[in-house]
């Protein structure tokens, strides 16, 4: 009768010596470098010298082929090295998307020559990727992408606009969601397909867009009859679909989902240790065990993806279980403070707690909304 | 999964499909022949005896092995002791002591303890199924020194005002029979595995609750429509299986190994994330349900009252969210630290 299995997955003396040598790395980069942790840190917080030091630590393109420049380690291996960054608030927005999805999908679909010309690049952190999936009218509802692809003599031509692309300013590229073939009603997710588009061909214009903490780390990037070579497809040409759900599962598992903003949480109990009351206390030891079950269920899908099980329906558990944790953790954080006024805590942790409240309400809608997620699972239980 | 444990796992599901139903749990009388069927096959297959040591004749399984087999009882609402049986065999097993081929029940909230040569006396207090075992096992503590003693049923049984599912008995007794009476180790907590024994039956009993909803909205029609087709209705129902989810996740904690049974901290994750999984299970539960939630006849109450009962036995979720949050400070550790360790 078990709907949804999340295998119990032990942690073992590799991974956690794998852990301390993270730590010791993040401890002395951040030291040399002057780096400060940030929250959010995967979405805000991009630096390419980091990116690269990260790759010349062998610790991007993890699970990819050594023959493409990939280090043939374990998903698991790459689960505690992104825990590790994540807990630091390390600088990793700009390699991020690169390494957690978009290398897996040239792995999975991708010819001969787009592994051999992409992936070394990904592994060393030198080649940033950007999502191409929503559009203007197209958020939620993505099998409603007007995105085109026309087949040319040569290859293909793109028009169309993406929106919210993180980072696409500083990537360099996007595997973007397109049609194929005309929307057809009866069959939506039908005629779509996934392409790999340099970003900087002529035609492509990215145009920032400013959120509501005045940062501008998302765009809209739109192409303007771009001219694509054959082998920018990735994938089967009209296989888009089913390629895209894989991609995504890829996209809402991790530990970003519930870790963004554990910065706060960590520099709350340093500064407050000894000055909690008993209600922060107690509320203290229900956000313990709720991190740690989301780390239990995430930890287990790096293992499924490992052992190349589609736990798409588990994923969307984790995203929209991480949501929640994180949108309670603002009000938890109010809760361990109810005996600190706000006036006592020190500049950098307001700092935080400001960033953390104007920047949670986009977890629940980024990566797919709560809504869709729901979705996903009343689906897979076959309400729908 | 071990393959013994899939195996055993097959067993108990043929036994407890074949007699457990609902009219077994609103007619749960020790004479009735549904019950001495379901009680003989489940004696005479062993199943009670899963975690005695083998040179003591028993399976010699784990208590992370039996894991899916607590989930399986709970999942099928199984209305007797049998899964105290099991633990109580562990304990007499721990002790070098031979199990029973009786229904023992247990409890460790005793008072007024009096031994006299082989004789018991003293009150002991809410003894699950006490009106359905022979045997009662207790851990109790007699001038300073703690017991695990294991003596035959007598005297009063005062069935406590209990509006949750399983019945729950308070005893006056005066000289019982004792039949093994040993001093208790210090590793061993009894408490802490009664407490894991219950996360894991929470979790077992939200998955039916599920399954429940999710039977029950595919063919009750409301507007011309399944319930299952209003979006608000998959919306509980989704939430419902977010928490199962989650609960059946934080059980990892207890996986790793026998002595994680004893811990503290493994202990209260599962607790407390299961106790609060199953107060929104209850409420989100009735309300896809309707009225026919509500009514005796209908089985969702049952499993709903038993979760009721469950995450307020030994401390609530939020007394364990106290007990984890001090451990933690107490440690000296970062927060990332004592997680990893």
């Amino acid at each position: 009768m078990t709907y949804f299995n999340f295998p119990h997955i032990e942690e073992d003396e590799n991974l956690k010596n794998l852990r301390n040598d993270v730590k010791s790395f993040l401890k002395t980069t951040f030291n040399s470098n002057n780096i400060k942790p940030q929250a959010d840190a995967w979405m805000y917080s991009a630096n390419p010298e980091f990116s690269k030091k990260l790759g010349e630590k062998g610790w991007l393109g993890m699970s990819f082929p050594k023959k493409y420049g990939g280090r043939e380690k374990t998903m698991l291996e790459r689960y505690v090295i992104t825990e590790e960054l994540l807990v630091a608030g390390a600088p990793v927005a700009a390699h991020w998307i690169a390494d957690r999805q978009s290398g897996s999908q040239i792995i999975r679909y991708g010819t001969e020559e787009q592994k051999k010309e992409i992936i070394p690049k990904i592994s060393s952190g030198e080649c940033f990727f950007a999502i191409g999936m929503s559009e203007p009218d197209s958020g939620s509802d993505l099998a409603s992408v007007k995105t085109f692809a026309k087949k040319t003599a040569d290859g293909w031509e793109l028009t169309g606009r993406k929106i919210w692309s993180t980072g696409a300013h500083l990537s360099h590229y996007m595997i973007v969601l397109a049609r194929t073939e005309k929307l057809d009603e009866k069959n939506r997710h039908s005629g779509l397909s996934q392409f790999l588009v340099n970003l900087k061909l002529p035609g492509v214009e990215i145009n920032p867009i400013e959120d509501m903490t005045h940062q501008k780390h998302f765009n809209e990037t739109v192409f303007n009859n771009v001219k694509l070579n054959k082998d920018a497809l990735l994938g089967e040409e009209g296989m888009g679909w089913q390629q895209v759900v894989g991609e995504l599962a890829l996209e809402r598992s991790g530990p970003e989902r519930f870790l963004s903003h554990y910065i706060l949480l960590d520099n709350f109990i340093s500064e407050f240790r000894y000055k909690m009351s008993e209600m922060g206390i107690t509320s203290l030891g229900k956000i313990i065990s709720e991190l740690q079950t989301l780390r239990m269920m995430s930890f287990s899908i790096a293992w499924m993806i490992q052992e190349k099980k589609s736990p798409d329906v588990q994923a969307a558990f984790v995203k929209e279980a991480g949501n929640v944790f994180e949108k309670k953790l603002i009000e938890t954080i109010r809760e361990m403070s109810n005996l600190i006024p706000f006036e006592e805590w020190s500049s950098s942790l307001k700092s935080l707690f400001q960033d953390a409240t104007l920047r949670i309400p986009a977890n629940s809608l980024r990566g797919g909304t709560s809504e869709i997620m729901r979705g996903i699972i009343s689906k897979q239980l076959g309400l729908r | 999964m071990k393959d013994e444990v899939k195996i055993i796992l097959d067993i108990c599901d043929k036994i407890l499909l074949k007699n457990v139903d609902h009219h077994l749990r609103l007619n749960l009388e020790p004479n009735s022949t549904q019950f001495k069927t379901l009680k003989n096959e489940i004696i005479s297959s062993e199943l009670t005896k899963l975690l005695v040591k083998e040179d003591l004749g028993g399976a010699g399984m784990t208590l992370t092995d039996i894991i899916p087999i607590v989930q399986l009882s709970a999942q099928y609402g199984t209305p007797i002791p049998f899964i105290e049986t099991i633990i109580s065999n562990f304990l007499l097993s721990e002790l070098n002591i031979k199990a029973e081929n009786d229904f023992i029940t247990l409890t460790n909230k005793t008072e007024n303890i009096l031994i006299k040569k082989d004789k018991i006396s003293g009150i002991f207090k809410s003894i699950p199924y006490l009106n359905l075992a022979e045997k009662i096992l207790v851990e109790t503590e007699i001038k300073n020194q703690k017991y695990i003693i294991l003596f035959k049923k007598g005297g009063k049984l005062k069935l406590q005002k209990n509006f949750l599912s399983e019945p729950k008995f308070d005893l006056d007794a005066s000289e019982l029979e004792i039949i093994s009476m040993m001093e208790k180790p210090e590793q061993m907590d009894v408490q802490n595995l009664l407490i894991n024994v219950r996360s894991i039956q929470s979790f077992g009993a939200m998955e039916k609750i599920l399954k429940l909803c999710i039977e029950y909205c595919s063919q009750r029609k409301q507007f011309g429509r399944t319930l299952s087709k209003f979006q608000m209705i998959q919306n509980h129902i989704s939430e419902i299986a977010l928490e199962v989810a989650a609960s059946g996740a934080s059980l990892s904690t207890l996986k790793n190994n026998n002595i994680n049974f004893y811990n503290l901290k493994s202990t209260a994750i599962p607790k407390i994330r299961t106790g609060i999984a199953s107060g929104k299970v209850v409420a989100l539960s009735h309300q896809v349900h309707g009225a026919m939630g509500f009514t005796k006849e209908y089985e969702l109450s049952y499993f709903t009252k038993a979760l009721n009962s469950w995450r307020n036995e030994f401390g609530n979720e939020i007394y364990w969210q106290n007990i984890l949050g001090k451990l933690f400070l107490n440690q000296n550790k970062n927060l990332w630290e004592f997680l990893n360790h």
